[in-house]
């Protein structure tokens, strides 16, 4: 079941194994196997509340509650040894679900703060750094801004300038689409590639929103909510074909489920 | 090559060709301390005249997003400059990442800014606005009063009740604490004062008018200004924060109806009665003392007590406990409401709330010693 990328070597990348999730003793998902490719972006969809976000966030170890191993470059992430998980985590960009862009803070600062906290630059060169991830993520010049003057797409833009400011190795992006217009959705999609492109990142984005799936995602899973478990595995573009489970067509091709007439149809937004 | 050099020596080296400057790019930027700045570099090239810079990157050791962030910010500053500049063997991720980087819009010029008289001008508009919201407030609360005696205001009752207990059976403790330290510290004060002079019969009148006229209501309003006005204060400015206020609004609530005046009513309510519990608990206070330190029996001290301290200081004491409570809750209401919407300002409200309250409180108390002065009461 696992795909593994042709072009990566195993131990590349970001890999997941038998990950078994629970919240006290609610099991949330279980049998998690997967492998992110450097320089891919690899999409967890699924309906609401069937632990998308919760993956995410074991992912990115604000979570623990886990059983299984999930490893970074060969590199194991639950490791006993604090600075390593640490220097790991700091290899790690987020773009959280509401921005959380800290609101008493500037745009600058706040894509600042990180750089000046965990390298040795000074105001000048961090100064030049911060210009250019916001060119990056097309907010140049906004630098003296509040997060509360920026529309809901440029909070986006600005959390990924943000998510990107130590030049991470891995990006995790949790619903980047979600409240977006269609357009700005679109441009944030392809600055998602193009960065994943220019950067070698390895991008893991947490969506449900179906045209944003089929644009960026080189690969992804389907973790389902009565099996608590992932049901499909590829690239959407042909599961959404091929899939084995009805559930998974019918989520990717945005169809009521038949066969399960006691559910309301599948949502697609 | 050292692993992380000190300085920037091992990142770049500039050479002149005539009348163009070569900036050679080297080593390893991404695990370099410290950079090269757009600005020194920009500088140290164009230094001698030259009118043409080369970008050469062909010695790097690694392709870092940190170089493309300092050639990218290098070119925009030489481009300001006049200066022409192009680029020379960069890694292709580094090209293409600048590629990426959009330069800023060009942005409709604002010209400078306002003068300085424009500025003052602009201040003290503000401040007499922000006056006029105060004295709308006021007038909003003299008269929604009316309907919320009636019982037709958009307030609920749970809402009142929990702020009732909030402000009133919650506060106890820490009313109890402070007036009955203020207390015992009055009467030792003034009990080993009035002592040498052989007046320590009089310690009954000393504390009794001062806590009942003074301590009580001022203790209890400080109190009330740091426990309750600032809660007020914070949880009105993070749901101003959070749109709830507008939601408020949009379902046809006004916002002042229904959150301002229950908190309007409670602390209005319960400052006077704190009052009298805290102006009961001061006495008591100076009454033990009496007794520990002058043998004032707590039957004789009582019995003085009721000579002395006749009923308008506990009339002046409890007015002064009614007009506290409704400054608290309109400063905390005001400060809530306007407060901005971000996290910070959410603190910066409490604190106001705090502060101003405490002013206000010293100012009214001031109005009122001025006043019955004048009466002669």
């Amino acid at each position: 079941m696992a795909r593994l990328s042709d072009t990566n070597a195993p131990d590349r990348g970001i890999v997941v194994r038998d990950l078994r999730m629970h919240f006290g003793e609610t099991l949330v998902q279980r049998d998690l196997s997967f492998h992110v490719a450097r320089a891919s972006i690899f999409v967890i969809m699924g309906v609401s509340g069937c632990g998308k976000s919760t993956l995410l966030r074991h992912m990115i170890d604000l979570q623990q509650s886990a059983q299984g191993d999930i490893s970074f470059d060969g590199q194991r992430l639950w490791t006993r040894d604090a600075a390593e998980r640490a220097a790991l985590q700091r290899r790690i960009g987020v773009l959280f679900q509401s921005t959380a862009l800290w609101s008493s803070m500037t745009v600058g600062d706040n894509v600042a703060l990180p750089m000046q906290l965990h390298t040795r630059l000074g105001a000048a060169e961090i100064r030049d750094q911060v210009a250019f991830k916001l060119a990056l993520v097309g907010l140049a010049g906004q630098e003296s801004r509040m997060p509360s003057e920026l529309s809901g797409g440029m909070k986006k833009r600005a959390g990924i300038a943000r998510a990107i400011a130590l030049d991470p190795d891995y990006l995790f992006l949790d619903e980047p689409s979600a409240g977006l217009d269609p357009m700005t959705s679109q441009r944030l999609d392809t600055l998602i590639m193009r960065l994943r492109d220019a950067l070698s990142l390895s991008v893991v984005a947490v969506t449900h929103e179906l045209p944003s799936i089929f644009t960026i995602a080189d690969d992804s899973i389907y973790l389902d909510d009565e099996q608590r478990t992932a049901i499909a595995h590829g690239d959407p573009r042909e599961l959404v074909e091929r899939a084995e489970h009805a559930r998974v067509r019918a989520f990717l091709n945005r169809e009521p489920l038949a066969e399960r007439d006691d559910e309301e149809p599948i949502h697609g937004n | 090559m050292p692993l992380a050099a000190a300085d920037d020596s091992a990142l770049y080296r500039i050479e002149r060709e005539s009348d163009t400057s070569v900036l050679r790019l080297s080593g390893d930027w991404g695990r370099a301390h410290r950079l090269p700045t757009s600005e020194a570099l920009a500088a140290a090239l164009t230094r001698d005249g030259a009118v043409r810079v080369v970008i050469d990157g062909g010695e790097l050791t690694r392709a870092h997003p940190r170089v493309a962030a300092v050639v990218h910010a290098l070119q925009q500053r030489l481009d300001r400059r006049d200066v022409d500049s192009r680029t020379r063997a960069l890694p292709e991720s580094i090209r293409s990442l600048m590629t990426l980087a959009r330069p800023a819009p060009q942005t409709a010029s604002v010209g400078r800014g306002p003068r300085w008289i424009t500025r003052l001008g602009a201040r003290g508009r503000g401040q007499f606005d922000a006056v006029l919201l105060v004295a709308r407030l006021v007038g909003n609360a003299a008269a929604a009063t009316p309907r919320l005696a009636l019982g037709r205001a958009q307030a609920r009752w749970p809402d009142f009740v929990a702020l009732v207990r909030e402000t009133g059976a919650a506060s106890l403790p820490v009313v109890t604490v402070v007036n009955l330290l203020i207390g015992a510290v009055l009467g030792f004060v003034g009990a080993v004062q009035l002592n040498a002079f052989g007046a320590g019969l009089y310690l009954a009148d000393l504390v009794g008018i001062a806590v009942a006229r003074e301590m009580a209501a001022i203790m209890t309003a400080f109190i009330m200004a740091g426990r309750v006005g600032a809660t007020f204060a914070a949880h009105l400015a993070t749901m101003e924060a959070n749109e709830e206020i507008d939601a408020l609004r949009m379902i046809g609530v006004a916002p002042f109806e229904y959150l301002v005046l229950p908190r309007l009513a409670a602390l209005t309510l319960m400052m006077p009665l704190l009052f009298l519990y805290a102006a009961t608990l001061g006495i008591v206070g100076g009454m033990i003392v009496g007794d520990l330190v002058l043998n004032t029996s707590p039957m004789s001290f009582l019995g003085r007590l009721e000579d002395a301290v006749a009923a308008r200081h506990f009339v002046i004491g409890f007015v002064k406990a009614v007009c506290f409570g409704v400054l608290i809750a309109l400063a905390s209401c005001h400060m809530g409401m306007r407060a901005g919407r971000n996290a910070a300002e959410v603190g910066r409200a409490a604190t106001r709330t705090v502060v101003v309250s405490i002013i206000g409180i010293i100012v009214i108390d001031a109005i009122f010693a001025l006043c019955t002065n004048a009466l002669g009461v």
